[in-house]
């Protein structure tokens, strides 16, 4: 029975680390530009699908994750540059226009790629099961997720609370207008941080193609989930991301383990508990 | 301008009476659809267009009725006159639950009830021992009350134009009430109210659980008329459209919520006649709205009007 | 006799700042009193805790004797409390008389009704036309804010809070931004208000408040520095020091 449990431990805490990855951009992009970008979905499936095709064409792991990374941080640009930015601070039309966005994605993926439920080949150093300490056999490229998910995390985390940059854009979450009294270039900033949430949703795509299978569909699934995790963990705040990415991901595991037809109810637990005592999330700031 | 205005209204009545004599099967059929689906949209409409709440999970509240009436009907063999108050309810008292969601406003409100939405399709996705998972309910008989039945495409057509007429007017008297007020007061500036001596919050839970009640009604009338339901209804593309079509149509009006659905409705059918990607071209639709269509039809039509007015 | 409005040691923090520090008042019923200070003195952060828009950090608040430290917002103005704003805040997308008609209906069982339309309450209606009198704008009643000038808008403003008949009104800067007339408009429907009614106001404009005032509070970074008639106020050297060194 502990066996099981720490199995699905580690299953929940390497789906969290693809939380992470995708929530950490959505949650930044809104506490610093205020825009809730509901196509992160469609950017994690857009990524995925690039880097299969990559994968397929050059057998490179490390080149899909970063071409899918890639396909996604341009498309995001010409995204915000045309779309976005027209519209301004009205949540309600951001919603309406990335999911619109999302809609397309999705249409021309499944025109391009198929209805199937493809997956991104592992690479073949990374594929079969490793032993963990107690003989637990666990598949190794979910486990060694665990820690590239950390990697990222760890390096985003330095990247906020340790770099000027990240003063800034902590600066930035807390008061847009303390940005540009600061004389930096704030349009720069902006798309340096949508880049990088861009790129880190498509990577989570390539990622999360490996164990998850692409599928269409999946965009919304994912995208579901780490809303989940941004609500829990607060709007805005990268540690937030983190801590609700664990929950969100070990909550699943077990959810789906012990009640696997009430899974998705199993999310709803701590999203109702958190309405009733605390509505901005562990570690975001007053509505 | 108000001769013009009634008669408009009364062309209106006079066409949608008489349709069945000139519409074949399947165009009543469609229409039928544009009412079910524009109740659902005016549901949504009560809390956006008046409470200034942009709630994408009414998809439950619809589903779940549909739900409740279809199980009831096809695996305990309850009457209409059981089954239809049943999924009212059921979807009511689910809007009591997901209620909840108006302790937040803004951004959080809009994520948690898509949360809420998804929950929901994921119980009809996974529960397959209880709702048949993705192949949902089937063979939900045709409504009958006291030995009538409602079999044609003709008498559900009537059937649903007369739920839907008396929702509207319902709906004007709502919207016109001290409550209606109230609730745009709150849209507008919900601190002002408070210190007037509003409890906002109470006000926007009983708005809330309205629009459930009014989405669960729509979700009734879907049910009789498809025949069957599946986790589709619960999912977010419907929720999301519901927003969208009030938006098209016209925020805060009555008929706009009805005209957008038309108009969405009809896009889709046309276009998924000759064209594979008709998802992308709703897509393109929700992104061309919001950039140049912000107020929607009604709101449009106000503003040819007015400069017609002045010039 | 009973004080109108009763605050010990109300304390407001925000993060590491004190925005109000321990300040304790007293206001008895029909009285007009006035609170100045510099910019940043903590006088609308008092306001808020007072009438509940806030929370203070500590301390207690007591309207007519009732402790309502913990009374939310719209209780306590059930129970009494009126306020206008520093920055204008009516609703914008309704018509003048709509506003007032909220305002009229704020503390009344009526505004639970959803099933007759508003226009049957005439005495509602009627209240709502009588504030917009008193103001000078009956002629904009189906007119909306949006249309308004900005003093007019204050005027509404003022409207609002009175409709909604409070036994204590709470005015911030009610003449800030207004043209010498618009102030004077303001003055007199402010002195013309009710002696049973008590009324506190802030205010920057040092004659506009010695003017209406029975007594006047100074705050300086939020602690009341000195309380007392108007001559006692203006004569004193550490006010004028505080206040007009300040500018």
């Amino acid at each position: 029975m502990t066996t099981s449990a720490i199995l699905q431990a580690i299953n929940g805490t390497s789906l969290a680390a693809l939380l992470f990855l995708v929530a950490s951009g959505f949650t930044v992009t809104f506490g610093l530009m205020r825009v809730v970008n509901m196509a992160y979905g469609a950017y994690y499936l857009l990524g995925g699908y690039v880097g299969l095709s990559i994968m397929q064409a050059t057998g490179s792991f490390a080149l899909a994750v970063v071409g899918g990374g890639a396909a996604v941080t341009v498309f995001g640009y010409l995204v915000d540059r045309f779309l976005i930015q027209h519209i301004g601070q009205n949540h309600l039309a951001q919603v309406l226009l990335t999911v619109g966005i999302a809609f397309v994605v999705g249409d021309v993926a499944l025109k391009i790629w198929g209805g199937d439920s493809l997956k991104v080949p592992v690479p073949v150093s990374l594929r079969g099961a490793m032993e963990l300490p107690g003989g637990m056999i666990y598949p190794t490229f979910r486990f060694l997720l665990i820690f590239f998910g950390a990697a990222i995390a760890g390096t985003l985390w330095l990247l906020y609370t340790r770099t000027q940059i990240g003063a800034v854009v902590r600066a930035g979450v807390d008061d847009r207008e303390q940005v540009s009294a600061t004389g930096i270039n704030v349009d720069r900033l902006f798309v340096m941080v949508s880049a990088l949430a861009s790129f880190l949703a498509g990577m989570a795509g390539v990622v999360g193609g490996a164990f998850l299978t692409l599928y269409p569909g999946a965009e919304w699934e994912i995208l579901i989930v780490a809303l989940v995790v941004v609500i829990v963990g607060g709007l805005g705040s990268l540690g937030g991301a983190m801590i609700g990415a664990l929950v969100v991901g070990l909550l699943d595991a077990y959810g789906r383990w012990l009640l696997p037809e009430f899974s998705y109810f199993v999310l709803f637990g701590p999203m109702a508990v958190l309405l009733l005592f605390r509505p901005q999330g562990i570690a975001g700031r007053e509505a | 301008m108000r001769g013009a205005r009634l008669a408009l209204a009364a062309a209106v009545v006079v066409a949608a009476a008489a349709l069945p004599f000139v519409a074949g099967p399947f165009w009543m059929g469609l229409v039928t659809q544009m009412i079910v689906f524009g109740l659902l949209a005016l549901s949504v409409d009560l809390l956006l267009g008046h409470a200034g709440l942009f709630s994408i999970c009414h998809g439950s509240f619809f589903a779940v009725a549909a739900y409740t009436t279809a199980i009831l009907h096809v695996r305990h063999g309850a009457p209409t006159l059981l089954a239809a108050p049943a999924g009212l309810l059921a979807g009511t008292l689910l809007g009591l639950v997901f209620g909840l969601a108006v302790r937040t406003r803004g951004v959080y409100f809009i994520l948690i009830t898509i949360a809420f939405g998804y929950v929901v399709w994921g119980v009809a996705h996974r529960w397959s021992s209880f709702t048949g998972g993705d192949n949902g309910v089937t063979n939900v008989p045709f409504p009958a009350v006291a030995g009538m039945r409602v079999e044609s495409h003709t008498e559900y057509y009537y059937l649903a134009l007369g739920v839907a007429a008396l929702c509207a007017l319902g709906y004007r008297v709502l919207i016109r009430s001290p409550f209606g007020l109230a609730l745009r007061g709150i849209k507008g500036s919900e601190s002002r109210m408070r210190t007037l001596g509003f409890d906002s919050n109470r006000h926007l839970y009983a708005a809330f659980v309205l629009s459930a009640a009014l989405a669960s009604l729509a979700g009734v009338l879907y049910v009789y008329y498809n025949r069957f339901v599946n986790p589709v209804a619960a999912s977010f593309p419907v929720s999301v459209e519901a927003a969208l079509m009030a938006i098209v149509g016209g925020s805060g009006t009555i008929v706009g919520p009805f005209i957008g659905s038309a108009i969405i409705l009809g896009l889709r059918n046309w276009v998924s006649s000759f064209f594979e990607l008709y998802a992308a071209i709703m897509g393109i639709v929700f992104i061309a709205a919001v950039l140049w269509v912000p107020e929607g039809l009604v709101g449009l039509a106000a503003r040819v009007r007015g400069r017609a007015a002045r010039a | 006799m009973t004080a109108a409005v009763e605050i010990a040691e109300v304390v407001k923090e925000f993060g590491g700042l004190r925005a109000v520090d321990r300040v304790s008042l007293r206001v008895a019923a029909g009285e007009r009193r006035v609170l100045i200070g510099p910019n940043g003195a903590g006088k609308t952060t008092l306001f808020h805790c007072i009438t509940g828009t806030l929370p203070p950090t500590t301390g207690r608040i007591a309207f007519f004797g009732q402790d309502v430290t913990r009374l939310p917002e719209h209780r306590r103005t059930a129970l009494g409390m009126g306020r206008t704003f520093q920055i204008s805040n009516v609703i914008a997308d309704l018509t003048c008389l709509e506003n007032l008609m909220l305002a009229a209906i704020g503390t009344d069982g009526r505004k639970w009704v959803l099933h007759r339309p508003m226009v049957v309450f005439a005495d509602v209606r009627e209240r709502a036309l009588a504030g917009l009198e008193l103001i000078g704008l009956g002629h904009r009643a189906d007119e909306t804010p949006r249309r308004l000038s900005y003093g007019e808008r204050r005027q509404l403003e003022l409207a609002l809070a009175l409709t909604a008949r409070p036994r204590v009104l709470f005015l911030d800067e009610p003449c800030a931004g207004l043209s010498p007339s618009e102030r004077v408009r303001i003055s007199k429907l402010i002195t013309d208000l009710p002696r049973d009614l008590t009324v506190l106001m802030i205010e920057h404009d040092m004659d506009v408040a010695l003017g209406l005032a029975d007594r006047v509070t100074v705050l300086h970074q939020g602690r009341v520095i000195l309380e007392g008639t108007p001559g006692e106020v203006q004569t004193n050297a550490e006010v004028r020091e505080v206040y007009f060194g300040h500018g």
